[in-house]
């Protein structure tokens, strides 16, 4: 699949730099160049390495209000956003749509910029072009404040009507909490803690979207395609995104196997070796889908599942295959499980990545919400201190 | 009989490529013209016996598949493929119609392009040719869920209302135990392609050997022309290689260790064959006795052949089938080292999987529909904070 990739905000544009990143590093393609970034007022400086600096747009310089970026304000990131509309335009013009898929806005929900320009340019987008713009947001963390919470419960709101399907990804889940341990306790510790997030979340996008070289040796029995991804997330909502993967025994089982089943007589060790195999796919399912979501959710509130087994094909057995997409239906209760496989010669691992497309029980979703009323009742009170009481 | 043979979608493809595999080691020549059509590019790269220039990518300038497949959506596949029909004719043309019998259409029904597309397909075919056109289409297996099922109901009843034959093949009867997804699936199609070429190749030998029953391609056609859904059965066993002029020796299982074979025996043997093949894992399980008509082309070197044989045979299916509607026959292949018989039971009514499947589609049509009409509410909820106090950025 090809997605043009449009980073709003700080948090987007350096999501967008990570997935540019692994793909420069592994042979997946997502965006083939087609990518942008969009901030106010502000300069991203050095810490975007992998975005040419003719692909980075800054809005806003000339608005009233804005100093150094929005400072979490997100009405003035979404006027400023319909104020320099000519601007954005004209660096969408330079992205060649009619040979995309579609596109990937990326934003941060919780800040100002990603959380209002990035309502605003999903509006724009789907007014400018018939293919799906799908929006990729990142949930701010408890820790990140009643404000944030806020900016991205007013955004969702928008943005989710607005986009074909909204992919989330929960920082509170995926940012380590005490990134002191391994630093020295200094400013690099946060940027690394949220360095590792956004590559593995950049990880998961790439294994779920794009797909490999043209060797025929990658194509598999059942190689999910573009449409594929796009009829799972055909719903629209909210969309969270598992993914667990094994080593395969490098540790000397690989040798002990290896050694029994040349052995005479070694048909039984085989079947039994088979049997794992499946019972080890069906595992990293149950991984996938329970632990390891990029959104945490309840699992049987999907509407559709997307299933995509990798790994070196002998080992990727037939009957692990099949349990691991009738796991995800009886898990999902949908019937609307498309699975695929995803060969992968030489590869020492077995990777199991699965799309949940319309969960609606979720419940960061419910706290950020609760956090959001509460934020803003304090904010209402502290103008009109004596209207709190009345209702 | 000399076909053309088209495989739509995925599954279609990889059928037909591995019967021009099984036509071309056991030295037959059924299709005589070969065609993949599908919806995604990367699984045409994949066929290794269908050359390159019949292979027809649709709908690549549809915004709905660009070469990527329709994603399992029948409707999607249906009209992507109407809307290049005038492709598909375009390639039809190709088909030297005098130099072939029928034409056989060969599609996965759980699939978006095969079981959207095939049904179109096979319009364009019938309102082109006045050659029966013959469907071979693979039923998903219950463990494939409930989608591949609604589409497989759905679909059937196109193809069957469209075809002059509908040969099913069941994956749940087939499906493999202990191999990669790779190959099992090339198992159940070499097991497909087997039967299907050994039917249906009949009386296309190139040698001049006529042998006393041959089967020729009216029979066939003849068996096939119920407008049903068939079945076929198979079984073979090895022949001992041994110079001419020795007596031959039966080979493999199933044969008793005996003496020099005279006609009683060999007889015996052809009967106990086609008795096996009959009592065999069929391509689409059935009772027997449902059946309409039935076709037994009995495959191998003709020295092996018996003509009480092939009479007593008969004689069983009639009772068995409980028609009289009966053909046997055999197909003369000098050289071969294999004794076959494929069983053609065809419009069989009583085909338990079908039953299944309709109930499995309609399961499942009922819960995405109910998860349709919840879908706005439910997304709004979620959304949405308790009181609705909070207001859309935008």
């Amino acid at each position: 699949m090809k997605l043009a990739l449009v980073g709003v905000g700080g948090a987007g544009a350096r999501v967008v730099d990570a997935i540019r990143g692994a793909e420069a590093d592994g042979d997946r393609q997502l965006c083939y160049g087609n990518l942008l970034t969009v901030d106010i007022s502000r300069t991203l400086g050095g810490d975007l390495d992998h975005v040419p600096r003719e692909q980075r747009v800054t809005i806003g310089d000339t608005h009233r209000g804005v100093d150094d970026g929005v400072d979490g304000d997100q009405d003035l990131a979404v006027e400023v956003a319909r104020a320099d509309a000519p601007e954005i335009q004209r660096a969408l013009d330079t992205i060649t749509m009619r040979t995309l898929d579609g596109v990937l806005v990326v934003a941060g929900l919780g800040g100002g910029t990603g959380s209002g320009a990035g309502a605003v340019l999903v509006e724009r987008l789907q007014e400018l072009y018939d293919k799906p713009v799908y929006v990729l947001g990142m949930l701010p963390g408890v820790d990140e404040g009643s404000h944030a919470a806020l900016n991205a419960a007013r955004s969702l709101r928008s943005i989710v009507p607005a986009a074909d399907s909204t992919l989330l990804f929960d920082n509170d889940r995926w940012v380590d909490a005490d990134g002191g341990t391994d630093a020295d306790g200094n400013a690099d510790a946060t940027e690394e803690r949220y360095g590792r997030a956004n590559r593995e979340l950049a990880s998961r996008v790439l294994t779920l979207f794009a797909r490999g070289g043209p060797d025929p040796s990658s194509i598999g029995a059942n190689t999910l395609d573009a449409s594929d991804v796009v009829r799972t997330l055909s719903p629209g909502g909210v969309a969270s995104i598992g993914h667990a993967a094994i080593e395969l025994d490098d540790d000397g089982g690989g040798l002990l196997s290896w050694l029994l089943s040349i052995l005479p007589g070694s048909r039984e060790r085989e079947t039994s070796d088979e049997r794992t195999d499946a019972g080890k796919i069906q595992s990293l399912v149950g991984q996938a889908l329970n632990s390891r979501l990029t959104l945490p959710c309840e699992v049987s509130s999907a509407e559709r599942a997307l299933v995509v087994l990798s790994g070196p094909p002998e080992k990727l057995s037939r009957r692990g295959f099949e349990s691991a997409r009738q796991l995800i239906e009886e898990e999902t209760n949908t019937v609307e499980v498309l699975a695929g496989d995803d060969p992968q010669v030489g590869s020492s691992t077995v990777a199991a990545t699965v799309l949940l497309s319309n969960v609606t029980s979720v419940p960061r979703i419910d706290s950020m919400q609760r956090d959001a009323v509460e934020h803003e009742r304090e904010r209402v009170g502290d103008a009109v201190p004596a209207s709190e009481e009345s209702d | 009989m000399k076909l053309a043979t088209i495989g739509v979608g995925n599954a279609g493809s990889k059928v037909v490529d591995r019967m021009v595999e099984f036509e071309s080691k056991t030295n037959r020549s059924l299709c005589r013209h070969v065609h993949a059509i599908n919806t995604a590019r990367t699984d045409l790269a994949k066929p290794e016996y269908i050359p390159e220039e019949q292979r027809v990518l649709v709908g690549d300038t549809n915004q709905k598949s660009k070469g990527h497949g329709v994603g399992g959506d029948v409707e999607i596949g249906a009209e992507v493929m109407s809307a290049d029909v005038d492709e598909i004719r375009r390639a039809f043309d190709d088909i030297e119609i005098h130099n072939v019998d029928a034409i056989l259409v060969a599609a996965g029904l759980g699939g978006g392009t095969g079981s959207g597309g095939g049904p179109v397909v096979i319009d364009a075919l019938q309102d082109m040719y006045d050659e029966p056109v013959y469907a071979l289409g693979i039923l998903p297996g219950e463990y494939e869920g409930g989608r591949p099922a609604l589409n497989a109901a759905r679909s059937l009843q196109s193809f069957v209302n469209k075809v002059d034959n509908f040969i099913g093949f069941d994956n749940d009867a087939w499906r493999a135990r202990e191999q990669t997804i790779q190959e099992g699936y090339e198992e159940m199609n070499r097991e497909l392609a087997a039967r299907i070429v050994t039917l249906l190749a009949a009386g296309e030998t190139d040698d001049t050997d006529v042998a006393e029953n041959a089967m020729d391609s009216s029979d066939i056609i003849r068996t096939l022309a119920t407008d049903g859904v068939s079945s076929i059965g198979y079984a073979a066993t090895a022949v001992d290689a041994q110079p001419e002029g020795l007596l031959d020796r039966w080979g493999g299982s199933g044969a008793s260790a005996e003496d020099p074979l005279d006609d009683a025996s060999q007889a015996k043997k052809i009967k106990s064959l086609v008795r096996r093949a009959t009592n065999s894992r069929l391509t689409l399980p059935c009772e027997v006795s449902s059946a309409e008509r039935v076709l037994v082309v009995v495959s191998g070197p003709p020295s092996e052949f018996s003509r009480k044989g092939i009479e007593s045979a008969r004689q069983w299916l009639e009772q068995e089938a409980g028609t009289v509607e009966i053909l046997v026959g055999d197909d003369p292949r000098e050289g071969s080292s294999r004794l076959a018989a494929a069983v053609l039971l065809s419009n069989v009514s009583d085909a338990p999987r079908i039953e299944t499947l309709q109930n499995q589609a309609v399961d499942a049509q009922e819960q995405i529909a109910e998860q349709e009409a919840a879908r706005e509410e439910k997304i709004n909820d979620l959304i949405t904070d308790e009181n609705d106090d909070l207001d859309p950025v935008i």
